[in-house]
């Protein structure tokens, strides 16, 4: 049998796009082809032509109003048109097409510069695709929940870092909205969205459910990025493998896929993520109590990188806890390493977004101005955005950092004996020893996450 | 997703009074916003226009899908009208048009939404899928055939 392939695309993307494709299809069936049709349209590409489909083809036909790239074709006999004749008679195309393969025409590829600017582009779009796409959709919908939290909290401290505690004043209603709701559904949002990108909108509860799992198992981020792309894909699988008889499809959408996919999911994060967590937690909590008669600048640097490694998941939960542990024991070095190494995260990538434009999404740079003030007041939060985005190049960078300012401050023997607050607490007679110092720690561990993010992370083009 | 959500009995309008291509495309636009669709009703027409500049949307077989992506479209919609003695849409066929369906989206548009519209382009191809359209008492019977894409 012969196999046609073609691409078909419109302005607009909503319509002709589509009828095009359907049209050809439909002529090709009755014509007794092999067609497959790939769709640029407002979605995105879909049913993309693979090498092998490109290989095993005929003939091409491109119809389109759009720019698109005809490089990986070169070879193949190309009837290109607008997508309109694709419409309105496929089958003279179809015909038009088979004539030239037996003629043997082959279109030779210029490899212009227009096409290779196309091709780059399209390429581009690949990389937006899958996976990335869906974490991108997952921390744009996060972001608002990390700004509008971490904000909150900060303004808190302003009444003083013991203010919230106050019941009924506007110190803790501020860190019940910061603290205790937008930071509660922060991990939550991420999940839903990750989820809702891969499976639309029955993803969203299953991924919601499992984000709030996350939550309280203490997986943090990383767990909430798990549970999300869980959801999803369990999601879009139960979606296309139940089938249900036609009565009862109506079923799916709020019954059955809901109950399942959520039920499943939430087991899985209960019974298969929470465990290793819990485990991680104190397995490091005993090791880091295991420590205390170390080296002191080596446990600084350890506490300093478990701090930025999952900003509220286990391992900086470990770090976070020895260190108030040991408030109790007058021992106030380690809390100094980490309530520093826990700042220089947003303070580090609020810092290269300011210097290193080229090197963030306009939505990270805009992120970056919040994250100086979270930054300050030890909300290390407010680098989960960058960090959900690109969790490879981002996590080491800020672990390097907090890592140095964590070994420095312990080196120069700063001691700190509140767990919180930031740079509120500096003004507080007698809670930080070695102020001068502790800053130039802060400072040096922020500028060493900036340069290592311009070093891993590459240019984005325009 | 359902088709429901996009469009309902008062989207639809069984005998246009339009006689000719801009007019029609008004009277469509003029649907959309008695149904609080649309925020600025100079702005869609003007987006519509500018995109049958581009090229008909009259896609023949009597069929004219003028569509509009524009931030002042609040949800993504369609509006359904049929004109039996038909209008010069300057289709590609140079066949007088009868089915009339106006899309309107935001810029923003979800991919659900923009799928569901894809499949109805796609139903549109489809000579049994427009005979009904066309041979349709009212607007109970237009929804019936729309809710089976």
């Amino acid at each position: 049998m012969k196999k046609i392939v073609a691409v078909t695309s419109c302005p607009t993307g909503i319509a002709h796009t589509y009828m095009a494709s359907e049209s050809l299809e439909e002529a090709a069936k009755k014509m007794d082809l092999e067609m497959k049709v790939e769709t640029q349209g407002s979605v995105g590409v879909e049913n993309e032509l693979n090498d092998q489909d490109i290989k095993e083809a005929d003939a091409v036909i491109i119809a389109a109003d759009t720019n698109v790239s005809k490089e990986r074709f070169a070879g193949k006999p190309i009837v290109e048109v607008a997508v309109a004749d694709a419409i309105d008679d496929a089958e003279a195309l179809i015909n038009q097409a088979l004539e030239k393969a037996e003629k043997g025409e082959k279109t030779e590829i210029n490899s212009n510069l227009q096409s290779q600017v196309s091709d780059e582009k399209a390429k581009r779009k690949e990389k937006r695709s899958g996976p990335y796409k869906h974490l991108m959709t997952g921390v744009s919908f996060m972001l608002p929940f990390v700004v509008a939290g971490g904000l909150s909290i900060a303004l808190s401290f302003v009444f003083g870092i013991n203010a919230a505690e106050q019941e009924g004043s506007l110190a803790a209603a501020l860190m019940q909205i910061g603290g205790s709701s937008a930071f509660a559904l922060m991990v939550p949002i991420l999940a839903g969205y990750i989820a809702f990108s891969i499976a639309d909108r029955p993803g969203i509860a299953p991924g919601m459910i499992g984000g709030m799992l996350a939550s309280s198992i203490g997986a943090g981020f990383l767990g909430g990025i798990i549970a999300g792309f869980l959801a999803g894909y369990l999601t879009q699988w139960l979606k296309n493998t139940i089938k249900l008889p036609k009565n009862l499809q109506g079923l799916m959408p709020v019954l059955v896929l809901p109950f399942l996919s959520s039920l499943i999911v939430g087991l899985l994060m209960i019974y298969l993520i929470g465990p290793p967590v819990e485990g991680i937690m104190n397995g490091l909590e005993n090791w880091l109590n295991g420590m205390t008669g170390t080296n002191a600048v080596l446990l600084g640097l350890i506490l300093g990188a478990m701090m930025a490694f999952d900003m509220g998941g286990p391992v900086n939960k470990a770090a976070y806890t020895f260190g108030i542990g040991l408030l109790g024991s007058e021992i106030y070095g380690p809390m100094a390493a980490i309530m520093a190494a826990g700042m220089t995260p947003p303070l580090g990538l609020a810092l290269a977004t300011t210097l290193f434009k080229n090197r963030f999404t306009r939505q990270e740079i805009e992120a970056g101005k919040p994250a100086w003030f979270m930054g300050i007041s030890f909300i290390t939060e407010g680098a989960i955005p960058f960090a959900a985005a690109d969790p490879i190049r981002v996590i080491p960078s800020i672990m390097t950092g907090s890592a140095v300012t964590g070994a420095l401050s312990m080196l120069f023997g700063v001691g700190l004996k509140a767990p919180h607050g930031g740079i509120f607490v500096l003004p507080i007679p007698n809670v930080v020893t070695n102020l001068g110092l502790y800053a130039l720690a802060i400072v040096a561990g922020t500028v060493i996450t900036a340069f290592m993010l311009r070093v891993l992370k590459p240019k984005l083009e325009e | 997703m359902e088709v429901n959500e996009f469009i309902n009995k008062n989207l639809i309008k069984m005998n246009l009074e339009s006689n000719d291509k801009d007019s029609v495309i008004k009277e469509m636009i003029e649907i959309m916003a008695e149904n609080d669709v649309i925020t600025d009703k100079d702005e869609v027409i003007k987006k519509a226009m500018e995109r049958e500049a581009k090229g008909t949307t009259g896609v023949g077989k009597g069929v004219a899908i003028p569509h509009v992506k524009s931030d002042a479209v609040k949800r993504p919609a369609v509006a359904f009208g049929r004109s039996e003695r038909g209008i010069d849409y300057g289709s590609m066929d140079e066949k007088l048009s009868h089915l009339f369906f106006l899309i309107t989206v935001p810029e923003e548009s979800h991919d659900e939404h923009l799928k569901l519209l894809a499949q109805l382009s796609r139903n549109l191809v489809h000579d049994d899928f427009r005979n009904n359209l066309l041979e349709a008492k009212d607007e109970e019977e237009i929804m019936g055939i729309l809710e089976k894409i």
